[in-house]
């Protein structure tokens, strides 16, 4: 097999994550521009059903690399099986996605391969002569375009930037599992504990009021608690900063590493827009941004976008509610 | 135990951004405030509560930016880290995480620290690399996003969560020496209390010129930075507060929402 693009598969409990096929998507991009074609590298305990999956889904050859240390997640083992496998191929680039997995591993990879790194990228742009990557830096106020200066180049994939494309595959897809040898790791990875904030379901609300740092202090959360109050099934959601400060329980935090949610109406209240965050709620159907920046990257998510001081937007949103409501009387 | 902290300067995130004239850096202006990286504060703080526990600890941190870094490593003195080190950038100029690394990892290898700590991530750059590669470059074993660490009786081991998708934890055991970086939330940071404060002032900080340091050869380069060419998917709702507020309701109204 020879590949100049090899991609890190995600999986967890026996399934592929999701990401995965951004990363796929993404490493196709890069594949078409340069002519360089893809392999999709699988690790774990037993990959056989893992990769017959990415392969009826995208239709690349995938390279399974077997051992039991590679059953659960463990950097020093992922680490020292993708060096050895990508010693062999001589990848021009390895792309993960930029996930708990993929920034934990991708410098260290670059390390051991002498190659560039460039994390959460977002987009790809080419020129005659030149290949480089755009990514956010800024919370999303500034675009750099970065450009490794050696081969290889070890990418994280920004997850949300590309979309996931399932083809039929019609032809047969080259699959070929490995037992690979591993030393024992120092690094011993014991058990994954679930998520502890359990306790609040946003997901049955249709109406998510989420406030973010911009609130300032503890006290103002009294006007979100408010706002909620005026819709029917509501809840109060939070960036992870507020969290943070203590002024709402994690239970509270959507985001990347808190829930994911899509309600029927979003308001997000001095929320900055962090890709992170957004992660957890950009599938919601209307998103109303209150922020008082108006350079702030959550306008770009938004369908409804107000640039106003919440401490005097929300008590007059309050105020015309309750005009309208008597009025109505 | 000799512990490491890694703390960034970054310019505050609320304020404008603004792009210099070649598109090579970021300008900063009078008005601009620094301050230090959240993460760092984190990774700060369960320094300090690691030496709480075990007295014999020592605390440096260490900070790579232009002359105005020095306040960061003050605030870190300040909060109550034993030492303080300066790796001077005389201009201001983007860095790669692979150079900013390999400084670091060049001052911190003949010190044989036992704990190196990073935040997760620098909240300007989002890199998330420089922790990882400071580890890889002296040959360590590293923990990302960990948001609980423990150190075992033995004083050899840390059991460390690491915080993944969704706020499910890794739970490992990693062997000292390591590097760890510090995922927000993992503790409350502290406030710097008066008579440190008043030490921090007087302290010395010891301050290496980059420039006099092995020259890391980079591995990425910055091409060029650019606004978003943000794509509005929705409107800014204009007038004044008043006519903001009914135009919303009104919206809402009619999307049943309300
Ligand atoms: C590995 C990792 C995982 C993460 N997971 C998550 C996650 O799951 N969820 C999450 O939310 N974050 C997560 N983060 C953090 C994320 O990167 C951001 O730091 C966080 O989302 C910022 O929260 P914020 O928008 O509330 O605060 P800030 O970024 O500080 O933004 C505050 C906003 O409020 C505005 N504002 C200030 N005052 C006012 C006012 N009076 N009126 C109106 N607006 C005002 C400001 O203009 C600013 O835009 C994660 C980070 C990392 C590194
Ligand atoms: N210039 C610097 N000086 C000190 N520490 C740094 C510097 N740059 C990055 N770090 C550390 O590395 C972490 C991750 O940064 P990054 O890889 O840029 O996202 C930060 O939270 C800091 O702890």
């Amino acid at each position: 097999m020879k590949a100049q693009i090899v991609i890190v598969a995600q999986h967890t409990s026996g399934q592929v994550d999701p990401v995965t096929y951004e990363v796929i998507a993404c490493a196709q991009e890069l594949g078409r521009k340069q002519n360089f074609a893809s392999i999709v590298v699988v690790l774990g305990k037993k990959t056989r059903g893992l990769a017959q999956e990415i392969a009826d889904t995208c239709g690349l050859e995938i390279i399974g690399i077997e051992n039991e240390a590679l059953e659960m997640y463990n950097a020093e083992a992922y680490r020292a099986a993708l060096g050895e496998a990508l010693m062999q191929l001589h990848p021009a680039y390895i792309v993960l996605p930029h996930t708990s997995m993929g920034y934990d591993l991708a410098a260290p990879l670059s390390i051991d391969l002498k190659a560039a790194c460039i994390t959460s990228v977002e987009a790809i742009l080419t020129t005659d002569h030149a290949v480089s990557f755009q990514r956010s830096l800024f919370s999303g106020k500034i675009i750099a375009q970065i450009v490794p200066c050696k081969t290889p180049a070890v990418l994280t994939i920004q997850p949300g930037a590309w979309r996931a494309e399932k083809e039929k595959v019609t032809h047969t897809v080259e699959i070929c599992i490995t037992q690979m040898h591993l030393k024992p790791t120092s690094t011993k990875t014991i058990c994954m504990k679930p998520s502890e904030h359990e306790g609040l379901d946003l997901n049955q609300a249709d109406v998510i009021i989420a406030a973010g740092k911009g609130i300032g202090n503890e006290e103002n959360l009294s006007l979100i608690f408010e706002l909620a109050k005026i819709f029917p099934n509501s809840a109060v959601g939070s960036s992870r900063t507020v969290c943070d400060q203590g002024w709402l329980g994690y239970q509270h935090q959507i985001g990347s590493t808190g829930k994911t949610v899509a309600p029927k109406l979003y308001v997000a209240v001095g929320i900055s827009g962090a890709i992170q965050h957004i992660t957890g709620m950009k599938d919601s159907q209307v998103i109303v941004a209150i922020n008082k920046d108006p350079n702030a990257s959550i306008f770009s998510v938004a369908e409804y976008c107000i640039v106003e001081d919440l401490e005097a937007f929300i008590p007059a949103l309050l105020d015309e509610y309750r005009q309208l409501k008597s009025g109505q009387k | 135990m000799k512990i490491l902290v890694c703390v960034k300067q970054i310019s505050d995130t609320d304020d404008i951004v603004r792009i210099d004239a070649s598109r090579a850096w970021i300008e900063y202006h009078e008005k601009t405030s620094f301050r230090m990286n959240r993460y760092d504060e984190y990774a700060l703080e369960e320094a300090l509560r690691i030496r709480e526990k075990y007295p014999e600890t020592s605390i440096d941190a260490i900070s790579l930016g232009p002359a105005r870094a020095v306040s960061t490593i003050r605030k870190a003195l300040e909060m109550g880290a034993d030492n303080g080190i300066h790796l001077l950038a005389e201009q201001n100029s983007f860095i790669s995480p692979s150079e900013i690394a390999t400084l670091i990892a060049t001052v911190a290898k003949p010190k044989g620290y036992s704990l190196i700590l990073a935040g997760v991530m620098a909240e300007d750059d989002m890199f998330c690399q420089t922790g990882q590669l400071v580890a890889a470059m002296l040959g360590l074993p590293c923990a990302t996003s960990v948001i609980y660490q423990e150190r075992f009786e033995n004083g050899k081991t840390l059991y460390v969560e690491r915080e993944i998708e969704g706020g499910q934890r890794e739970c490992l055991h990693i062997d000292l020496p390591a590097v760890l970086t510090i995922q927000s939330g993992i503790n409350r940071p502290r406030y710097p209390s008066l008579s440190n404060v008043l030490r921090a002032r007087k302290q010395e900080i010891l301050r290496l010129n980059i420039k006099d340091l092995r020259q890391p050869e980079p591995c990425e380069c910055l091409a060029c930075l650019s606004y978003p060419q943000t794509q509005l998917k929705g409107e800014f709702i204009q007038g004044s507060l008043e006519n903001k507020a009914r135009t919303l309701l009104r919206v809402l109204h009619q999307k049943a929402l309300l």
